[in-house]
């Protein structure tokens, strides 16, 4: 099994395609933190922020003075004042927040790349007819189509944590290192939550995994059955780039219907939970894991079914 | 009791039911070379696909070297090298790369010298490090030969290996694989043409329509007792030639070369020198005797019921 997987992966670091992904991952990462720091000029923390921010309540003060009713100034007052009270510099910026800010919304990248690579590591071996050759050694074929399927998550694996170094890299030159401890307040859906940078980053980077995972393998799925790169990244790209907004309108949906709610769309997602506890009132995180857990042992059973019984004829 | 290198009982495949190979048996003897000869479309790759195991059986099964591929896949695979239609490998990879691709998936190790050897064997030295995407049909043909032989297989399987070689290439082709036989290297191969059948293999089977329809070693094909050779005469009176051997009921099969004074009976051996002596003694000169020998491509047209169109000469 190993030399198997050994083999994939030669293949797949063969192709020059998936050096350029990690290429680009480094550009993109680099364009984004360097377009990051000189518009919003973004840097470590001031030594008189405090006076600052004290100024700044003072200022709201004044206009709440003659508008009493602005809900709006208050708003920004009581802000403003828990920053002082949990002493949170609120223009401070690090390696940390970039990371957690910025480098996570960067994941999609991977997911993209990886759904392309991971297409390509089954359909092209029908594309090109190799796949005669590769199924006639004394390997069962679930062993063959397992070590390719080990292979993609490999890749992509590999681009995350590629990822994440040049985040951390490109993040300490730009910006400075930052204490991975740092209190922050990270805007949620309804307000914002007091957190700790590096541990926020490192909860999104985790229920990035499994949707990465799900994604990966539909794509895994159409690529074997259906025999077509195309069609597979096709499909692939949709899922990620609809799920959020078929996921938002599903959850209206299952406002009404609560069938709605075992689609797999709403729970692609999972780095919601790192700002709320559920997606609706009675879809919890495990709720949502076990959703995406059916789904996965369905899909990859369809896939590996069809591959063994499936006649090569090419 | 000797294993056989092959046996296949009652293969059959069915496609929607449209029976596409039908109830076909035959076995492989150790170090024998076995043709397997039909026209395009005679199902001769699908056969072997399901020797192979690259599609399912209808009905049947195949036993390599002793090794029954239901029961033991793994072992049986290992004893089979196989090319089916036209080789195809990684082309962004080397023909080195493809060929350790493949060693890296054998049970048995396939070491460095042992990939070398075959390099040498077919004949690519030179451009086995350039990237396949380089290569003509006929140096992809021979990378094909050297990825089915690399585990030493005791089965080779080679489906119309002689495309894209040329007469040159054949030639080498055909005595490599006399070479490999001595070595006790059964070979299947699988051609349209019978005259490269005849020159190739020890035994062959005719297949037509999905059905086996005759098996038979070459020398029994041109042996059989029925079989009468066509003699060409040239003489200096053809009528007068005429009359004499049809009063001896000689004019078996009486053909006359058009403009000249050539004819052509059937005779065998024997009666050629009685002929020649009758002739002489009655004043015809005889200027020259050719026996026309018989193609078995007569023999497989008149066993497949083509030849009453009248059969060609060479
Ligand atoms: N999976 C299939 N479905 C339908 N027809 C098929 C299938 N495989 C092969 N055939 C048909 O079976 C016949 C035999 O094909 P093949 O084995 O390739 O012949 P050969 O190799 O002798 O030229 C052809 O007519 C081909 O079209
Ligand atoms: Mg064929």
């Amino acid at each position: 099994m190993i030399s198997l997987i050994k083999n994939e992966l030669t293949k797949i670091f063969a192709k020059k395609a998936s050096w350029i992904y990690i290429i680009i991952l480094f550009l993109a990462v680099i364009a984004v933190g360097i377009l990051q720091q000189k518009v919003f000029d973004l840097g470590p923390s001031d030594p008189n922020w405090r006076e600052d921010v004290q100024a700044e309540i003072n200022e709201y003060q004044k206009i709440l003075k003659e508008n009493p009713e602005d809900e709006w100034t208050m708003e920004l007052i009581q802000q403003n004042q828990s920053y002082l009270d949990e002493n949170i510099d609120p223009n401070a910026y690090s390696s940390w927040h970039f990371m957690n800010g910025t480098v996570i919304g960067m994941t999609m990248l991977i997911t993209l790349f990886s759904v392309i690579v991971g297409s390509a590591v089954v359909s092209s071996e029908f594309a090109d007819g190799t796949i005669k050759q590769l199924l006639i050694r004394p390997h069962r074929r679930w062993e063959i189509l397992l070590s390719k399927y080990i292979a993609t998550l490999i890749y992509s694996f590999s681009l995350l944590v590629a990822l994440i170094i040049f985040g951390y890299i490109v993040g300490l030159v730009l910006f400075g290192a930052g204490d991975f401890n740092t209190k922050f307040f990270e805007t949620t859906l309804d307000g914002y939550k007091l957190a700790v940078v590096g541990d926020q980053f490192v909860l999104k980077v985790l229920y990035y995994l499994p949707s990465l995972l799900i994604i990966v393998s539909i794509a895994f799925m159409l690529s074997t059955i259906f025999k077509s790169q195309a069609l597979a990244v096709g499909i692939g790209i949709f899922v990620l780039f609809l799920s959020s907004t078929l996921g938002g309108i599903i959850v209206m949906i299952a406002e009404k219907f609560a069938w709605a709610k075992l689609l797999i769309f709403p729970h692609l997602d999972l780095t919601v939970y790192a700002l709320q506890d559920h997606i609706l009132q009675d879809v919890t995180l495990p709720m949502s894991l076990l959703i995406l857990a059916v789904y996965y042992i369905i899909f990859m059973v369809l896939t590996f079914i069809f591959f063994q019984k499936r006649d090569i004829i090419i | 009791m000797t294993k056989k290198a092959l046996e296949v009982r009652s293969l059959t495949k069915k496609v929607k039911n449209k029976v596409i190979v039908d109830d076909v048996s035959f076995e492989v003897e150790k170090g024998e070379i076995f043709g397997l000869l039909g026209p395009n479309g005679a199902g001769k790759t699908t056969i072997i696909r399901m020797i192979v195991s690259l599609i399912g059986r209808t009905k049947g099964e195949v036993i390599v070297n002793g090794y029954h591929t239901d029961e033991q896949f793994k072992k049986s695979m290992s004893e089979m090298g196989a090319i089916v239609e036209n080789p195809e490998f990684y082309k962004y990879m080397s023909g080195y790369k493809n060929l350790k691709h493949y060693a890296n998936m054998a049970t048995n190790e396939v070491t460095e010298e042992r990939i070398k050897e075959v390099v040498k064997l077919v004949g690519l030295e030179n451009a086995v490090h350039q990237k396949v995407k380089t290569y003509s049909l006929g140096m992809r043909q021979r990378l094909g030969v050297a990825q089915a032989l690399l585990h030493n297989p005791s089965l080779l399987i080679l489906d119309e290996p002689t495309n894209g070689l040329d007469p040159q290439g054949i030639r080498e082709f055909r005595d490599y694989l006399r070479s490999l036989t001595k070595q006790g290297i059964s070979v299947i191969v699988s051609s349209h043409l019978l005259s490269e059948m005849e020159l190739m293999c020890d035994r062959f089977a005719i297949i037509e329509k999905g059905k086996l329809i005759h098996v038979s070693s070459i020398n029994q094909l041109a042996s059989q007792e029925q079989f009468v050779p066509t003699v060409l005469f040239e003489v200096s009176d053809v009528n007068q030639a005429f009359e004499l051997l049809k009063e001896q009921q000689l004019t078996n099969d009486w053909k006359v070369v058009e403009g000249q004074q050539q004819f052509s009976i059937k005779i065998d051996k024997e009666t050629i020198a009685d002929v020649n002596q009758l002739l002489v003694s009655k004043g015809i000169k005889v200027y020259s005797i050719h026996p026309i020998t018989t193609t078995l491509e007569d023999r497989f047209l008149e066993l497949t019921g083509k030849g009453e169109k009248g059969g060609k000469n060479e």
